[in-house]
C-alpha cells in the first residue's frame, strides 16, 4: 500500500506538471499516470465512503474511460452526500466542533463517536441498504440525497433525545425535562429568586478558586455550568416567554440555546479571567455579603415580607404625591393645559341638565299624523283671521227705481208740491218725514261748522231745494274765497245798517248857514216845548221881560 | 325715511307708556262690569268715576275691550296685509345649504337634476336673496325700503341647516330657532314619486302652544304666512313637543291627504328679542337657561 500511494503521488505530481497544451494530444504515459492518480485518490477516500462495491478503482488497460468515470462516481456520490451531512451537523453543534477544535483528542474521539453511531445506523438499517444497492444504478441521485436527508433527520433527533434522556410521552411540544426546569423556576420565584442565583455565584466562586483548572475539569465543569446555566437561562427565558419557545421545531431552540449557553460560557469564562486579574478580596466580600443578604430574605416570616411590600407600596405611594398631578385630577382643565387629544382617551361621564333632543322614530311620526288627522277632519285650523275692516263709508242706500208708471201725472205732481210749500194745503205731515228734516237740518249745520273747522275741505253753503228766498243772504256768497269765519259777506251793507234820512254832515264839513239853520232849528223846537209848559202855568207873570225873547 | 321711522318709534314708545294708564282703566272699567253683573255695589274707590267709567263701557266694542299690550302690537297691523318675506343665508353659504333655502321660497320650480327648492317652496310670497357680503344692517334696510314684512336667516354648520332667525321688520321680534334632523325633500323620496309642491296659501295646524311665550311664538309662526282660502288643501303642521316643534308639510295640490311633502325638521327656541335683527342691544324678551337645574322639567313653550 505504501508504494501504490507514493505512485500515485508521484503520477499526481506528473499529472500538475504537465502543461495544460500537453493534454489536448492523446498520449498514453499521460493517461497511465491519471489512471494512477485516479486509483490512488479512490483508494485513500475508500476509508472513508459509507458503501462502495468496489475495494479498489478498476484502472487496467481495458476498461473504458467512461467505464472508469462510473466507478468514481459511484464512490463519489454517497462521499459526497456523507460530508454535506457532517457539514450540516457541524454547523448545527458548533459546540462540537469547538470541542474537535479544542481538543485534538476529542476531535478524534467524537470522529469515531460519529462513525461508529453511523455504522451501528447503518447494521440496522441494513436491509434498507441492501435494497438501496440494488436500485442504485436506476435511482436518481436526488431521491438517494432526499432518503439520506430523512435519514440523517431522524438520526440527529434520536441523538438528542439520547442526550437528554427523556422517556415515553414526549413531542416537539412537551419536554419533560423542560417541564421540571420551568417548575423549578416557578418555585424558586415564588420562595426566593436567589437560590438559584446563589447556586450560580457559588459556580462563579468556584470558578474563581478553581482558576488554572484542567481541561478535563473545565470540561465537567462546563457541562455543569451548561445545566445550571441553563437552568437560569430557563428562568429568564420563562419570564419572556416566546412563541418560538412553544410553537417551533426543537432544532431552532436547541440553536437559539446553545449559542446563549455558549455565550454565557465565554462571559463565565471572561469573568474567571477578571478575577484571576483583578484583587479577589474585594470581589469575595461582596459576594459574600450578597449572599448573605440573601440568606436574612430566605428567613423572612410571611408577615414580614407583608410589612416589606407594603413598605414599598406606601414609598410608591408617596412618590406620586410628590410628583405633579395627572390633568385628569386636576379639577377645571382647559384643552390648553392638557396633551393634545387626551380627552378621547379618558371616559367622561357626567350629569347633563339639557334635555337631549328627540329622536324622530315612526311612533313619533304616527302621533304627528294622527293629530293632522283629526284636525283636518273637524276643521280646526289655526290660521291667520283678517280683521273686520271697520266701515269708513255709510253703504249707500240702494234706491230701487219703481219701474211702474206712476199713475199721477207730471203737472198734478207739481201741482201737489206747490200747493205744500205755500201751505194751501196743510197735510197731516208724516212722523218720520218731520223728523227726518230735522235730522237732515241738523246734519248740515254740523258738516257746515265741521268744514269751517277744517281749512282744505271747504264746501259751500248748501244748495237749498225750495223756490223760496231766503232773506239776508248775501249776494256774494258763492264768490267769496275767504273763509266764513273772517270772510264780511254776511255782514250788513252800511246803508242797510243806517236807519236816518237824508244827507249826513259832521260838525267839520257844516258850512255857516248849516250851523245858523241848525241852532235855529234847536230855538224853535226848545220853544215849542217851553210854550207848552208855560202855557200850562197860570197868566200872572207879565209881558216886561219877554220882548226881547221873543222879538228873536 | 327715517324721519317716518323715527316718527314711528315715538308713536310706539308714547303707546307704551300709555299702557300703564290703559291698564289702571282697564281694571277699574272690569270691577265695575264684575259688580253690574253680579249685582254686587260698586267698591267705594270706584264711585267718583263711576258714571263716566260707565258711559265708556257701554260704548266700547270689542276691539276697544281688551287693553292694547305693546308686545303684540307688531301683529296688530299683520292681519291687514300679507306677509313678504325675504330669505338669506348666513355668509358662504354651502351647497346643501342652498338647496335647503331654495325649497323653502316659492319661485318657480324648476326640476332640473342638481336642485331642488325646499325652504322657497314652503313660504308662499317669499322671495330669496344671495347673501354675498351684506352686512345684516344692509339687508334690513333694503328690506325696509321695499316693504318686506319678515327677514329670515338661515345658518348652517358643515352642510346641515343648524340654525334659523325669523325676523318682523316694522321693529318686531325677533325669534331665534335650533333646527335639528332636518330631512330634506331630496332625501325623503325621489322627485318622480313627490311631483310638484303645492303653491296654494296653506292651512295652519299649531299644536300645543299654551303658555304665554307659547302663544307668542305660534304668533310670530302664523304671521309668516297668509290667509289661506277655505277650501285650500295644503296643510302645514307645527306640532310643540317638550319645547321642539315639529314641522311638517302635507297634502298635495288636488287633494288632503296625509302624503308627506316637503321637508321635515324640528325646531327649538332659544331667544325671542323685542327688536329686529339688526338691533343686538334689544330687550330680550324670554331667553332659553339650559344650566339650571330644573331646565329639564322646564316646558316653557307648552306641553
Amino acid at each position: 500500500m505504501a508504494a501504490i500511494p507514493s505512485a500515485g503521488v508521484e503520477a499526481l505530481h506528473r499529472l500538475k506538471l504537465t502543461e495544460p497544451p500537453m493534454y489536448l494530444t492523446p498520449s498514453s504515459e499521460l493517461a497511465t499516470a491519471a489512471r494512477i492518480a485516479s486509483e490512488h485518490l479512490f483508494a485513500s477516500l475508500k476509508p472513508y465512503t459509507p458503501k462502495s462495491p468496489f475495494d479498489r478503482l478498476l484502472v487496467d488497460e481495458k476498461f473504458d474511460a467512461e467505464q472508469i468515470w462510473q466507478q468514481i462516481d459511484l464512490q463519489s456520490q454517497p462521499l459526497i452526500s456523507a460530508i454535506r451531512r457532517q457539514v450540516n451537523k457541524f454547523e448545527k453543534d458548533s459546540q462540537e466542533l469547538k470541542d474537535i477544535f479544542k481538543s485534538g483528542e476529542s476531535d478524534k474521539e467524537q470522529k469515531r463517536e460519529l462513525v461508529l453511531e453511523e455504522k451501528e445506523e447503518e447494521e440496522d438499517d441494513d436491509e434498507e441498504d441492501e435494497d438501496e444497492d440494488d436500485e442504485l444504478d436506476d435511482e436518481s441521485n436526488e431521491e438517494e440525497d432526499e432518503d439520506e436527508i430523512e435519514e440523517d433527520e431522524s438520526r440527529d433527533g434520536e441523538r438528542e433525545r439520547k442526550e437528554r434522556g427523556g422517556v415515553g410521552v414526549e413531542d416537539k411540544f412537551l419536554n419533560i425535562q423542560e417541564m421540571k426546569e420551568f417548575m423549578e423556576d416557578d418555585e424558586a420565584r415564588e420562595y426566593g429568586v436567589n437560590k438559584k442565583k446563589q447556586v450560580v455565584k457559588k459556580m462563579s466562586r468556584k470558578f474563581g478558586e478553581d482558576d488554572e483548572e484542567e481541561d478535563d475539569d473545565e470540561d465537567d465543569d462546563d457541562e455543569l455550568g451548561v445545566l445550571e446555566l441553563a437552568g437560569e437561562e430557563d428562568m429568564s427565558d420563562a419570564e419572556d416567554a416566546r412563541y418560538e419557545d412553544f410553537f417551533t421545531s426543537t432544532k431552532k431552540r436547541d440553536q437559539s440555546k446553545k449559542p446563549k449557553v455558549s455565550e454565557k460560557v465565554e462571559d463565565i469564562d471572561i469573568s474567571d479571567e477578571e478575577e484571576t486579574e483583578d484583587s479577589d478580596t474585594g470581589d469575595e466580600d461582596d459576594d459574600g455579603m450578597g449572599s448573605d443578604d440573601e440568606m436574612k430574605i430566605d428567613n423572612l416570616s410571611t408577615h414580614e415580607k407583608q410589612l416589606l411590600e407594603q413598605r414599598a407600596k406606601i414609598e410608591e405611594v408617596e412618590r406620586e404625591n410628590l410628583e405633579a398631578k395627572s390633568w385628569t385630577m386636576q379639577g377645571e382643565v382647559n384643552a390648553t393645559k392638557r396633551p393634545k387629544n387626551s380627552a378621547l382617551e379618558v371616559d367622561l361621564d357626567w350629569e347633563r341638565n339639557a334635555k337631549p333632543p328627540p329622536v324622530i322614530t315612526e311612533e313619533v311620526s304616527q302621533s304627528i299624523e294622527e293629530l293632522i288627522m283629526k284636525r283636518i277632519s273637524e276643521g280646526h285650523f289655526d290660521d291667520v283671521q283678517k280683521a273686520p275692516s271697520l266701515p269708513s263709508k255709510a253703504p249707500r242706500e240702494m234706491k230701487e227705481l219703481d219701474e211702474n208708471q206712476s199713475k199721477k201725472g207730471l203737472g198734478e205732481i207739481y201741482a201737489d208740491e206747490y200747493a205744500q210749500k205755500t201751505g194751501l194745503v196743510s197735510q197731516a205731515l208724516s212722523f218720520s218725514d218731520e223728523q227726518k228734516k230735522e235730522a237732515s237740518l241738523l246734519f248740515k249745520k254740523l258738516c257746515l261748522k265741521l268744514d269751517a273747522l277744517s281749512h282744505f275741505h271747504f264746501t259751500p253753503k248748501p244748495v237749498i231745494e225750495d223756490m223760496s228766498i231766503q232773506t239776508n243772504v248775501p249776494a256774494l256768497a258763492m264768490e267769496e274765497i275767504a273763509p266764513l269765519a273772517v270772510s264780511d259777506a254776511a255782514m250788513l251793507a252800511p246803508e242797510e245798517v243806517f236807519s236816518g234820512k237824508g244827507d249826513i254832515k259832521e260838525e267839520a264839513e257844516l258850512t255857516q248857514e248849516d250851523r245858523k239853520r241848525r241852532r235855529a232849528h234847536k230855538k224853535r223846537k226848545f220853544k215849542a216845548e217851553n210854550a207848552k209848559t208855560i202855557a200850562k202855568k197860570p197868566r200872572e207873570r207879565t209881558e216886561t221881560a219877554a220882548d226881547g225873547k221873543e222879538e228873536s | 325715511m327715517l324721519r317716518r321711522n323715527v316718527r314711528l318709534r315715538r308713536e310706539y314708545l308714547y303707546r307704551k307708556s300709555l299702557e300703564g294708564k290703559e291698564r289702571l282703566l282697564y281694571e277699574k272699567k272690569r270691577k265695575i262690569k264684575q259688580a253690574l253683573e253680579e249685582g254686587k255695589p260698586i267698591p267705594t274707590e270706584l264711585r267718583n268715576e263711576d258714571a263716566a267709567l260707565r258711559q265708556e263701557i257701554d260704548l266700547e266694542d270689542e276691539r276697544t275691550a281688551v287693553p292694547r299690550s305693546t308686545i303684540d302690537d307688531e301683529y296688530a297691523n299683520a292681519n291687514e296685509r300679507d306677509p313678504k318675506i325675504l330669505l338669506t343665508t348666513s355668509h358662504d353659504p354651502s351647497a346643501p345649504l342652498k338647496q335647503f333655502v331654495k325649497s323653502y321660497c316659492a319661485e318657480k320650480q324648476i326640476f332640473n337634476g342638481s336642485y331642488l327648492q325646499e325652504l322657497k317652496l314652503v313660504f308662499p310670497n317669499s322671495q330669496r336673496m344671495n347673501r354675498g357680503g351684506q352686512v345684516i344692517s344692509e339687508i334690513i334696510e333694503t328690506c325696509r325700503a321695499h316693504d318686506f314684512t319678515d327677514v329670515i336667516l338661515v345658518y348652517e354648520h358643515r352642510g346641515v341647516p343648524d340654525k334659523i332667525v325669523i325676523s318682523h321688520l316694522p321693529f318686531g321680534p325677533t325669534a331665534y330657532f335650533q333646527i335639528l334632523n332636518v330631512v330634506t325633500r331630496h332625501d325623503n323620496k325621489d322627485k318622480k314619486e313627490m311631483g310638484t309642491v303645492s303653491e296654494a296659501y296653506p292651512h295652519l295646524i299649531l299644536n300645543n302652544f299654551s303658555t304665554k311665550i307659547g302663544e307668542r311664538t305660534a304668533n310670530i309662526l302664523k304671521h309668516l304666512f297668509p290667509v289661506p282660502k277655505p277650501d285650500s288643501k295644503r296643510i302645514i303642521t307645527f306640532a310643540n313637543q317638550a319645547d321642539y316643534i315639529s314641522f311638517r308639510q302635507s297634502g298635495g295640490p288636488k287633494s288632503i291627504d296625509l302624503k308627506e311633502v316637503g321637508p321635515r325638521f324640528e325646531l327649538r327656541l332659544y331667544q325671542i328679542k323685542l327688536g329686529t335683527v339688526d338691533q343686538e342691544e334689544a330687550q330680550t324678551e324670554w331667553v332659553l337657561r339650559s344650566f339650571i337645574n330644573t331646565s329639564k322639567k322646564q316646558k316653557v313653550l307648552g306641553g
